[in-house]
């Protein structure tokens, strides 16, 4: 038996609708027989009447009615059909559900899924990368998980959390990524996990890059360099202590994330090492992101958009060289 | 009638500012175009400043023996409309003191953008016209702003791990001579580092005694100055015979050494030229109030040096006596910090170890040290008597920090000591 990515999802809202009474699925085209655009909540429906439902295309009201629901003691999840829409309920995650607990001691525990990140032929609108904007703002927890058992666990651990947790689960792992079986235990929500254990180089990378960085790793393997990589998952909070440790063991940072370059995770990461680790630091610390433009329609541009292995591996042999 | 301004001209690549040596006209001289009219000198040459345009002097600011900035108005001519026009018409245009631009290393990717963009099989034509036209590194300076370097990867770079790592076990530069760096341009990396640490941890090793580390820091700071050495030889048979007249006197005294004629004719040679001494301490040379002497002493696993104050005016037994003193306090590790601070030049005696010549490193905190080589039988042509003579010869070497003296100041003062050396009366 194999389980991809999206089917780890799929299992892991159904053990929560099965085990949680007080969860419900939010969503637009999730119920009935189509089971939402990337077939996440397929079936789902049948199973538990009345606790999958379909939303008017409004994200401001069904991120706004999850509130409510949540402040009534209910465990929402709302499915937004690509990252790129919930900017619409930008006002209803930020400032209502981030700010809530700080302004009433009442937490709003909703998990918002984010169908993020590119895949070819996307284009502008369904491709984006949107975690960099969700952690620049207190009171949310963002996670960015990049393997089929993180994408299983992360996600019963967002419902399980009483803040306001943003999902970040990549389209282009959905069904290039499988793994054997389910997991039965958790890594804990906030630690970042060392994925190749190196000497030469620190990659802290997350969510699809990962998996680019392995074969980057394994690329340059072959010429003596022992690349360590380190998948932050979630990216929000940012588990400082275990990069910090992995360039005390390397000397040597890149970060590598598929969001736009102007500021945003691999910035955040670059600017905590260099003010905490300056001196942990044998080169200019490094970072590789997507191009500071849209996201381009055609396949070989958006290719070239994105960090890739060839100019991950690139970046990479020249921190290794400086 | 409109005045034009007398400005600072770039006299040189490097110059950034010039003191005014003469000033050749006043106000209301007649002058022509380009009459060099104000002389300057730079760190490199004097030269002159000439007239933008045929006229009057109207005034000069400038005063003799002023520094200014290139671009500094001195003074101003007062022309004619015509001349004062075509003057304008040939100035650059004024520069403005705003920042660099353009990042300088910049300019490489912007020619590789041209090239990549205009390669076979781009899909896009980039146009050379519209390139952003980059400052390079003059403009950028000269616009105000500072050259930036490309880069932080040369040879003598040392990474922020590496300094942490060199404080932390309390290594300076010069014990990674031995080091040869694997990273850009040689730079020295963190990994070579430990690997030369993980090296020397196999071979036998122990802790060095105070006085070695304490020479050892003196030497490699006062190593940071650019040292020279000059040498010249001396006949010592005046000093033998000298010293063999000196009673030793009925308690004993001891009759002084060759070292301390050298110390005591050193200091009558400073007294009579201070300046050679002087150190050079951010623009400033620093002079002494006494021409105090020190004397290395060889003691246990080191070397120390007692000072000798007012060695210019303490005849050569009491200079002995003192000396003695010294040397015994030396040897027994009782001297203390006020016997070995303060001199301002000093006397090695290397020849006590056989050896001809040397090379001597000054005291950080001082500009010269004098040496002395082993005495020697010489044959030295004698002109008068038209025949070899055998002579007690002795190389006397004056190592000094260039920055303060050059070869014909420290040539003066050495032949000034040979000739008190030769003359031991006057000692």
């Amino acid at each position: 038996m194999s389980v991809t990515y999206l089917e780890a999802i799929r299992e892991a809202q159904t053990k929560l609708l099965r085990e949680d009474e007080r969860v419900f699925i939010y969503g637009q085209d999730i119920a009935g027989k189509f089971g939402g655009a990337f077939k996440a909540t397929k079936g789902l429906a049948e199973k538990f009447p009345g606790r999958v439902l379909n939303t008017p295309i409004s994200e401001d009201a069904m991120v706004g009615t999850a509130i409510g629901a949540a402040l009534e003691g209910m465990r929402p999840i709302v499915e937004m059909q690509f990252a790129d829409f919930s900017s619409i309920a930008l006002n209803q995650i930020l400032n209502n559900a981030g700010t809530h607990y700080y302004r009433t001691n009442v937490p709003v525990p909703i998990t918002v899924r984010l169908p993020s990140g590119g895949t070819k032929g996307s284009g502008p609108f369904h491709s984006q990368s949107m975690e960099g904007l969700y952690s620049h703002y207190p009171g949310i927890v963002v996670m960015t998980p990049a393997t089929v058992e993180d994408a299983y666990t992360m996600l019963i651990d967002a419902v399980a959390i009483d803040d306001p947790v943003v999902y970040c689960e990549h389209k282009y792992l959905y069904y290039h990524l499988k793994a054997d079986a389910l997991p039965k235990e958790s890594f804990p929500v906030g630690k970042a996990r060392i994925v190749r254990p190196g000497r030469d180089l620190t990659i802290v990378t997350y969510s699809a890059m990962v998996h680019e960085a392995l074969a980057v790793a394994n690329e340059l393997c072959k010429d003596g360099f022992e690349i360590e990589i380190v998948d932050l998952r979630t990216v929000k909070p940012l588990d400082t202590a275990t990069v910090l440790a992995s360039v005390a063991r390397t000397g040597r940072l890149l970060a590598v994330g598929e969001a736009f370059p102007w500021g945003g995770v691999t910035a955040e990461v670059v600017s905590r090492v260099a003010a905490e680790g300056f001196h942990l630091l044998d080169a200019a610390p490094a970072r590789i992101n997507a191009k500071d433009t849209p996201i381009p329609y055609h396949p070989n541009l958006w290719t070239e958009h994105r960090p890739n292995r060839k100019t991950i591996a690139a970046k990479a042999r020249q921190v290794l060289a400086e | 009638m409109p005045q034009v301004p007398i400005t600072m001209p770039q006299l040189g690549e490097s110059m950034a500012e010039a003191t005014i040596v003469s000033i050749k006209v006043k106000p209301g001289d007649k002058v022509s175009a380009d009459q060099e009219i104000i002389e300057v000198e730079t760190d490199k040459a004097v030269m002159g400043v000439t007239t933008p345009c045929p006229g009057e002097i109207a005034k000069i600011d400038a005063e003799v023996k002023g520094t200014y900035p290139v671009g500094a108005v001195l003074g101003y001519v007062e022309a004619s409309e015509a001349d004062a026009a075509r003057f304008q018409k040939r100035a650059p245009a004024p520069l403005q003191g705003e920042m660099a631009k353009e990042i300088p290393g910049r300019e490489e990717e912007a020619a590789e953008a041209g090239r990549t963009g205009n390669g076979s099989g781009s899909h896009f034509q980039v146009d050379d016209v519209d390139l952003p036209q980059v400052a390079t590194p003059v403009e950028a300076a000269q616009r105000g702003g500072l050259p930036v370097p490309a880069s932080a990867k040369g040879a003598g770079y040392l990474s922020p791990r590496v300094r942490a790592r060199m404080a932390e076990l309390q290594l300076t530069q010069a014990d990674l001579a031995g080091i040869a760096g694997t990273g850009t341009a040689g730079r020295l990396t963190i990994k070579d580092l430990e690997n030369f640490l993980s090296l020397i941890e196999s071979q036998p090793a122990e802790k060095p005694s105070a006085i070695r580390t304490g020479v050892a820091d003196a030497m490699r700071r006062s190593w940071t100055r650019p040292l020279a050495t000059v040498g010249v030889s001396v006949c010592l048979d005046p000093v033998l015979q000298d010293r063999q007249l000196r009673a030793g006197g009925a308690d004993g005294d001891p009759k002084p050494g060759p070292a301390l004629y050298a110390l005591r004719a050193l200091a009558l040679a400073l007294a009579e030229q201070p300046n050679a001494a002087a150190r050079l301490i951010g623009g400033r040379a620093i002079g002494s109030q006494s021409i105090d002497i020190g004397l290395a002493v060889e003691a246990g696993e080191g070397i120390m040096v007692p000072v000798i104050r007012n060695a210019d005016k303490t005849s050569l037994a009491d200079l002995t006596t003192k000396y003695a003193e010294l040397v015994d306090l030396a040897r027994r590790r009782r001297l203390t910090a006020d016997m070995t601070s303060g001199g301002i030049a000093s006397v090695s005696n290397f020849g006590t170890f056989g050896l001809d010549w040397g090379t001597p490193i000054p005291l950080p905190d001082q500009t010269m040290i004098l040496g002395l080589g082993v005495g020697k039988k010489t044959p030295v042509w004698d002109e008068s008597k038209k025949e070899f003579v055998p002579k007690i010869e002795a190389q006397v070497t004056l190592s000094f920090d260039h920055r303060s003296l050059d070869g014909g100041g420290a040539g003066r003062l050495l032949k000034r000591v040979i000739e008190l050396l030769e003359d031991p009366k006057k000692l």
